[in-house]
């Protein structure tokens, strides 16, 4: 029986390293094309390693497209729309983990299926609400509707982490006299820590990818976050693929970072729904 | 008895202190807009001054239309085949990396990378892959004789939606591996050794044993995949903005230009609702074709 596994091991290594390459080349093209030269990227045939490669691209960038701009209005209204939902869906998930009251189904039904809705159907809506009330090209309109896309889903992932500690703690703690707010805060919070930052993690990713709400609610380049901001690199300037590809790789370094460092607590925390049922 | 009634109201209550700033967000952000939305596609506006109550004139207007249709079919193939190759490659990739061999957690890494770049710069680097005159597709293509000349992938309308369905898969596949792959882990090694005694080929294994294990994830990730591509916007409006003539049209990319470029709110508005109708119908579909679990 060993045996029979031991002769599928090549063949699951071809299929393997078949479909890394097809992942890798377009990544290692991006980068390619962003240590070239202008005039190298229309060379034919096409040049894996640039004659002349260049790193003045991620330079100049800075300088031809308001790109620094664009990234501190997404670091900005994604870090403070995560903050935001962070708090109020550790709230959701404790008040759901430890209490018991008339409606507790059905507000995790309701979360839930709130997820469920296509976004696109609050596209108009929310073009006319935010502009009545004058939240178009504000840090405030996108923070609201990034928090209402993640509140729902960190607020499950957070009622996993809090279910998954003893609500003995909790008496331990109420019986000392702490009161519940600070029972919550200062026993319980603490421990869901790898909770919380897999939870950050999907809030700022859902943020920084965000395109369409961005893309209608702001309307000047100072306000434009950056996955906007590149899309619209492309039809406002003449195309210069080095310089698409330069901010392409910079858009995703922020997610890279995340990812890395942390992509254990994610992988865990979303798949763990999924498979506990 | 008075203090028993007296703590459990007071749980109660700590309950409902403790969500309501997320169920608040969510009646003012999700479920007002959602309503505001259906009152929208009553009229004919341009959220401005004009506001003509039509009723439900736009609803009758778009379910008889056949190009509304034709959007449909447009949506529901793009995300087919999107979805599909998700799940081909989503499962092909989870087996081949639940076997234990070394350097998997390299290949893992490796293949998840398509999730974490922006959706943006997804359709970028395709747009750029797929380049009439300079893209790499092309030139391996040409250098392999596959084609003679170079094509235009994005501006032809027979090949638009493929290419498009191509870049789609890319990025998507990795949440649908992940999802699978834990759902394979989940599955007790102790069956595929019993099954193994029993005599039972790799292919009986995986049909009695794998397939059933995976059930309730198959259902989830097949539930939200659907309707997480079937509104799908971004990385279409980056490659082609619906064309060429059409042939990309899906119906985020039309209600966004009927209410953005084309400025009729209200319609747009109830192409909307009708979208959601379908997702609903989607959810509800596949719920009865794989059994009740995935409440």
């Amino acid at each position: 029986m060993r045996g029979t596994k031991r002769d599928w091991k090549p063949l699951i290594y071809v299929g393997l390293t078949l479909s890394s390459l097809i992942v890798i080349i377009p990544i290692l093209w991006m980068f390619s094309t962003s240590i070239k030269t202008l005039e190298e990227t229309f060379s034919i045939p096409p040049r894996w390693i640039p004659l002349s490669p260049t790193l003045d691209n991620y330079i100049n960038i800075w300088k031809n497209y308001p790109l620094a701009r664009y990234f501190f209005n997404s670091i900005f209204v994604v870090s403070v729309s995560t903050i935001i939902s962070l708090a109020f869906s550790c709230l959701a998930g404790y008040g759901v983990s430890r209490f018991r009251f008339a409606g507790k189904g059905a507000f995790l039904t309701f979360l839930l299926a709130t997820q469920m809705f296509p976004s696109i159907m609050l596209l108009i809506p929310y073009f006319k609400l935010m502009r009545t009330f004058g939240l178009i090209n504000t840090y405030t309109g996108l923070i609201l509707v990034y928090i209402s896309f993640t509140i729902p889903f960190c607020s499950w992932m957070m009622l996993g982490y809090f279910e998954g500690i003893p609500k003995e703690l909790d008496d331990a703690a109420l019986i000392d006299g702490c009161n519940r707010l600070r029972t919550f805060l200062s026993i319980i919070l603490p421990l869901t820590l790898p909770g919380l930052v897999a939870t950050a993690i999907y809030s700022f990713l859902v943020g920084w990818n965000e395109y369409m709400f961005a893309l209608v609610l702001t309307t000047t380049t100072e306000m434009k976050t950056v996955a906007v901001g590149i899309g619209e690199l492309i039809g406002q300037y003449r195309i210069a693929w080095n310089d698409m590809m330069t901010v392409s790789i910079l858009a995703s370094i922020p997610l890279a970072i995340v990812f890395l460092f942390l992509q254990k607590y994610l992988i865990n925390s979303l798949t763990a729904g999924a498979v506990k049922q | 008895m008075g203090e028993r009634l007296r703590t459990a109201n007071r749980r109660e209550l700590g309950g409902y202190l403790f969500i309501f700033p997320a169920f608040l967000v969510m009646l003012m952000l999700v479920i007002y807009p959602l309503i505001y939305g259906g009152y929208i596609s009553l009229f004919n506006t341009n959220l401005m001054a004009r506001w003509n109550l039509v009723g439900l004139k736009y609803y009758l207007r778009i379910l008889t239309d056949s190009v509304f249709w034709s959007k449909i079919r447009i949506t529901i193939s793009f995300t087919f085949w999107t979805v599909l190759g998700h799940f081909i490659l989503g499962m092909v990739l989870a087996l081949m990396l639940n076997v234990k061999i070394p350097g998997r957690a390299v290949f893992r890494a490796i293949l998840l990378t398509p999730w974490l770049f922006p959706e943006v710069v997804v359709a970028l680097v395709w747009k750029w892959l797929y380049n009439p005159m300079y893209g790499l597709i092309n030139h391996f293509l040409v250098q392999l004789h596959v084609i003679a000349a170079p094509i235009s992938w994005l501006g032809s309308p027979s090949a638009a939606l493929p290419a498009v369905i191509i870049a789609a898969i890319w990025k998507g596949y990795p949440l649908i591996m992940v999802m699978l792959l834990a759902g394979l882990q989940a599955i007790p090694q102790e069956l595929y050794e019993a099954a193994q005694i029993d005599g039972a080929s790799p292919i009986q294994a995986f049909r009695y044993i794998t397939l059933p294990g995976l059930r309730y994830v198959l259902v989830v990730s097949l539930i939200l995949d659907t309707v997480w591509w079937f509104k799908h916007f971004t990385i279409i409006w980056v490659l082609t903005q619906g064309g060429p003539v059409d042939a990309t049209n899906v119906i985020s990319i039309d209600i966004y230009k009927t209410a953005f470029e084309y400025f009729r709110f209200g319609e747009a508005a109830s192409m909307a609702v009708i979208v959601f109708f379908i997702c609903f119908l989607f959810g509800y579909g596949y719920r009865r074709m794989l059994g009740d679990e995935g409440n």
